[in-house]
C-alpha cells in the first residue's frame, strides 16, 4: 500500500478523529469523481484516505483504489489513495443525513483546504473528573480565544434533538396508556356484566361483597398481566422489525428500539395497576346492585 | 326505525357505551394525529419553500441549499447566465457565513445572509429597511444576543486571531431593520447585509462567491421543464425543484412517517377491536330478544342492519369527539416538536387538512361497519326455535 505516512488501519471504525464542521461539509460534498484502481507507486507516493463505507457500497469502491477530491466541486482536485473504510458510527444526530464522510490526515486536509496550520479543535484526555474541571477552567481563564468546554456538556447541547424526541414519545405513551385504560375497563365492564347472574348466585349463597370484588378484580390483575406478557412478547417482536427496518433504511448501527428490563417491569406494572383499577371499578358497580336486581327480578 | 332501534339498544347500558365512545374517541384522536403527522410536514415545508414564490433553488453541485458550507465561484457570472434562462423572471443569489461580535469578555457567533435586498426571499422585514452598504438586518434573536436594538451600531469581525489577539476583520454595521427569517430558527441569531459587504470579508476568500440562489419562473413556465434547462445551463450547479427539494425532506423525516403509520395501524386497531368486542357482548346479552324478533317475523337482513347501525352509531360518535380531541393532542405534540433546535419557525409537524378529518372519519366508519358485521351475521343466523328454547330455560 503506497503511503508516506501512516496508513489508516484496515479495520473500522477509524481511529482518526471524525472530521467535523466545515471542512467535513465540503469534503463530503466533494468527491469529484474516481479513478480507476491503479498502482500509484511508481513516484511520489499519495497520500491515503478513509472512505465511509456506504460509498464503498454505493460507488463499488475497493481498498487500494485511487480517487480524486476537492474541496469544493469546482476546486482543483487532489488524488489520494483508498486505505480504509469507516463504518458509520451509532450516533443519533447524524443517522438521517445522507451525505458520506471521508477522513483524511490532518495535514492532507489541511493542504486541501488551503487551511493552513489550523485545526477546528482538539481533543483533550484527563487524568478524572476532577482534573476535567480544573484543565477546563485553567484553559478559560488563560488562553483568550480559546474555549474548552466538558465533553458532558457539548452531549447535552447536541442531544437537544433527542430531548424533544423523547418527550414527543412520552406524550405518545401517555396517549397509548390512555386508550388502553379505557379498552380494558370497558372489557372488565363487560365481562362482569356478561356474568352478573353468577355474581348474584354468589351473592344469594353467602359471599360477601368484599370476596366478590376481591375475586374479580384478581381475574382483572390476572388478565392484565397475561396481557402484558403477551404485550411483552409482540414488542420485543416488533422492536426487532423496528431495529431491522430503520437500519436498513438509513444504514447505521443504531439501536432504535430497545426493550430493556426497565421497560418490561414498567409495562407490567402499569397493566396490573390498570387491571387492579379497572377490575375493582367494574366490580364495585355490579355488587352495588341487589342480587335478585342482577338475576332479572 | 333501524337507526333509532339501535340508539335506543346503546342508550340502555349507558356506562358501557359512554366507556366505548370515550375508547373510540382516543383512538381516533390517535388516529386523526397520525394522519395529520404523515403528511403535515411536507405540506407545511412545502407552504415554506413556496412563501415567496421561488420555485427553482440552485445550490453548489451535489449539495442541498444550505445544507453543507459548500459555495460556489464565478458567482456574478452564473446568477447571470441563470438570469438568461427562458422561463426564469427573479434569480436571488445568497451568501451564507458565520460573524463575530465582541461582548463582554466573549463574543457572540451569528449567521450572516448575504442577499440582494430586492430580490430576497430569505426574510420578511418586521421594522425598519433593508440593509444598504455597512447595514444590516437583525433577527430578533440576533438582537438579544448582541444587546442591541435598531439603529445601533455593532462590529462584526469573521473570528479570533490568537496570535494577534484581535478579531478578524472587525467592522462597524448599523441596524437598520428587524427581519423574520423564513429558513432559519427562530432562536437562531441572524444577520443580514448586501451581497457584496459579505463577499468582502474573508480576506477576500468569499469574493464573488454564493451558497445558493433560488430562482422565481415566469408565468406559465414549468418548473421541471427550466430546472432542466438550468442544469444543463449551468454544470457546476445542482438544481432542485420545490417538488424535488420537499422529496429530499421527505426521505429525512422518514422515521416520522412510518411512526404515524404505524401508531396509525395500531390506532385503527384498537377502535375495531373496541367495536367488536362491544358489539359481541351486546349481541350475546340479545340473542333471545333477536330470536323473538325472527318469530315475529323480521328478516335477518334487518337484524344485520340494526346491529351494524349500532356499530357504526358507536364509530361516529367516538370519531366525531375524536376529532376535537385530536386536534388538541395535534396542538401539544406539534408545540413539542416544535422545540427542535433550529427549526424555522414556519415548519409545522401536525398540519390539518379537512380532507385529513375525511380519512380518519372514514376508516373509522369503515372499522365500525366491519366489527358489527360479524357479530351481527352469527346472531341473525342462529336456529330460532333452539335459541329461544335456551333463552326459556335460562
Amino acid at each position: 500500500m503506497p503511503a508516506h505516512r501512516p496508513a489508516f488501519p484496515p479495520s473500522s471504525p477509524c481511529r482518526r478523529p471524525a472530521p467535523r464542521g466545515r471542512w467535513r461539509a465540503a469534503i463530503g460534498a466533494a468527491l469529484l469523481g474516481l479513478a480507476a484502481a491503479a498502482p500509484a507507486a511508481a513516484q511520489a507516493p499519495l497520500p491515503t484516505i478513509a472512505l465511509d463505507a456506504r460509498l464503498r457500497d454505493d460507488a463499488g469502491i475497493r481498498l487500494g483504489d485511487t480517487i480524486a477530491i476537492a474541496a469544493t466541486p469546482d476546486g482543483p482536485a487532489r488524488r489520494m489513495v483508498v486505505a480504509a473504510f469507516a463504518r458509520r458510527t451509532a450516533d443519533p444526530s447524524e443517522v438521517a443525513r445522507a451525505e458520506y464522510k471521508v477522513r483524511l490526515h490532518l495535514a492532507d486536509l489541511q493542504a486541501l483546504l488551503a487551511y493552513g496550520d489550523r485545526v477546528d479543535r482538539f481533543a483533550v484526555v484527563t487524568r478524572d473528573s476532577g482534573a476535567t474541571d480544573r484543565v477546563v477552567a485553567g484553559i478559560n481563564a488563560r488562553a483568550f480565544g480559546f474555549r474548552a468546554h466538558r465533553s458532558r456538556d457539548i452531549a447535552v447541547e447536541t442531544g437537544r434533538t433527542f430531548a424533544v424526541i423523547n418527550r414527543f414519545h412520552r406524550a405518545i405513551g401517555v396517549i397509548t396508556i390512555l386508550a388502553s385504560a379505557i379498552f380494558l375497563l370497558c372489557i372488565m365492564l363487560l365481562r362482569v356484566e356478561e356474568r352478573r347472574r353468577e355474581v348474584a348466585t354468589l351473592r344469594l349463597i353467602g359471599l360477601s361483597r368484599r370476596t366478590v370484588v376481591r375475586a374479580i378484580v384478581v381475574e382483572a390483575t390476572a388478565i392484565a398481566v397475561l396481557g402484558a406478557a403477551l404485550g411483552t412478547g409482540l414488542g420485543w417482536a416488533v422492536s426487532q422489525v423496528v431495529n431491522r427496518y430503520y437500519q436498513g433504511l438509513y444504514r447505521t448501527p443504531l439501536v432504535f428500539s430497545l426493550v430493556t428490563g426497565e421497560v418490561v417491569a414498567l409495562a407490567v406494572a402499569l397493566s396490573a395497576g390498570l387491571g387492579v383499577g379497572a377490575g375493582w371499578l367494574a366490580a364495585r358497580r355490579v355488587v352495588g346492585r341487589p342480587p335478585l336486581a342482577l338475576l332479572g327480578r | 326505525m333501524r337507526v333509532a332501534l339501535a340508539v335506543a339498544s346503546l342508550a340502555r347500558h349507558r356506562t358501557r357505551t359512554a366507556l366505548a365512545v370515550a375508547g373510540i374517541a382516543v383512538a381516533s384522536a390517535m388516529l386523526l394525529d397520525m394522519v395529520m403527522l404523515s403528511s403535515g410536514m411536507r405540506l407545511s415545508f412545502r407552504e415554506l419553500l413556496d412563501t415567496r414564490g421561488y420555485q427553482v433553488r440552485l445550490s453548489p453541485k451535489g449539495t442541498l441549499p444550505f445544507d453543507t458550507e459548500a459555495t460556489v465561484g464565478d458567482a456574478a457570472a452564473l446568477v447571470a447566465a441563470a438570469r438568461a434562462q427562458p422561463g426564469v423572471a427573479v434569480v436571488a443569489p445568497n451568501l451564507g457565513a458565520q460573524l463575530v461580535a465582541p461582548r463582554g469578555d466573549g463574543a457572540v457567533t451569528v449567521a450572516a445572509l448575504g442577499v440582494e435586498a430586492g430580490v430576497q426571499g430569505d426574510y420578511a422585514l418586521r421594522e425598519g429597511r433593508d440593509a444598504a452598504a455597512g447595514e444590516l438586518v437583525a433577527s430578533p434573536a440576533a438582537l438579544a444576543a448582541l444587546g442591541r436594538r435598531v439603529g445601533d451600531t455593532v462590529s462584526l469581525g469573521t473570528g479570533w486571531d490568537p496570535q494577534l489577539r484581535a478579531f478578524r476583520e472587525l467592522a462597524p454595521r448599523r441596524i437598520v431593520g428587524v427581519g423574520r427569517f423564513y429558513f432559519l430558527g427562530a432562536d437562531q441569531p441572524v444577520v443580514a447585509m448586501p451581497l457584496a459587504d459579505l463577499q468582502a470579508t474573508a480576506d477576500g476568500a468569499r469574493r464573488d462567491r454564493i451558497s445558493s440562489a433560488m430562482v422565481r419562473l415566469a408565468p406559465g413556465a414549468e418548473p421541471a421543464a427550466v430546472a432542466r434547462a438550468l442544469a444543463a445551463a449551468l454544470p457546476r450547479v445542482s438544481v432542485l425543484t420545490t417538488a424535488d427539494a420537499v422529496a429530499q425532506a421527505d426521505e429525512r423525516v422518514a422515521y416520522f412517517r412510518n411512526l404515524a403509520f404505524i401508531l396509525g395501524s395500531v390506532s385503527l386497531a384498537v377502535g375495531f377491536l373496541l367495536v367488536t368486542t362491544l358489539m359481541t357482548v351486546s349481541v350475546n346479552e340479545r340473542i333471545g330478544e333477536i330470536a323473538v324478533q325472527r318469530a315475529l317475523g323480521v328478516q335477518a337482513r334487518r337484524i344485520v342492519q340494526q346491529v351494524v347501525a349500532e356499530g357504526l352509531a358507536l364509530s361516529v360518535a367516538g370519531g366525531l369527539l375524536g376529532l376535537g380531541l385530536g386536534l388538541v393532542t395535534a396542538r401539544y405534540l406539534d408545540a413539542i416538536l416544535g422545540d427542535f433546535p433550529g427549526l424555522p419557525p414556519d415548519i409545522a409537524f401536525f398540519v390539518f387538512q379537512p380532507r385529513d378529518a375525511g380519512t380518519a372519519m372514514g376508516l373509522l366508519v369503515v372499522a365500525g361497519t366491519l366489527a358489527g358485521i360479524l357479530p351481527s351475521w352469527r346472531a341473525a343466523r342462529l336456529p330460532i326455535a333452539a335459541t329461544l328454547r335456551e333463552e326459556a330455560v335460562a
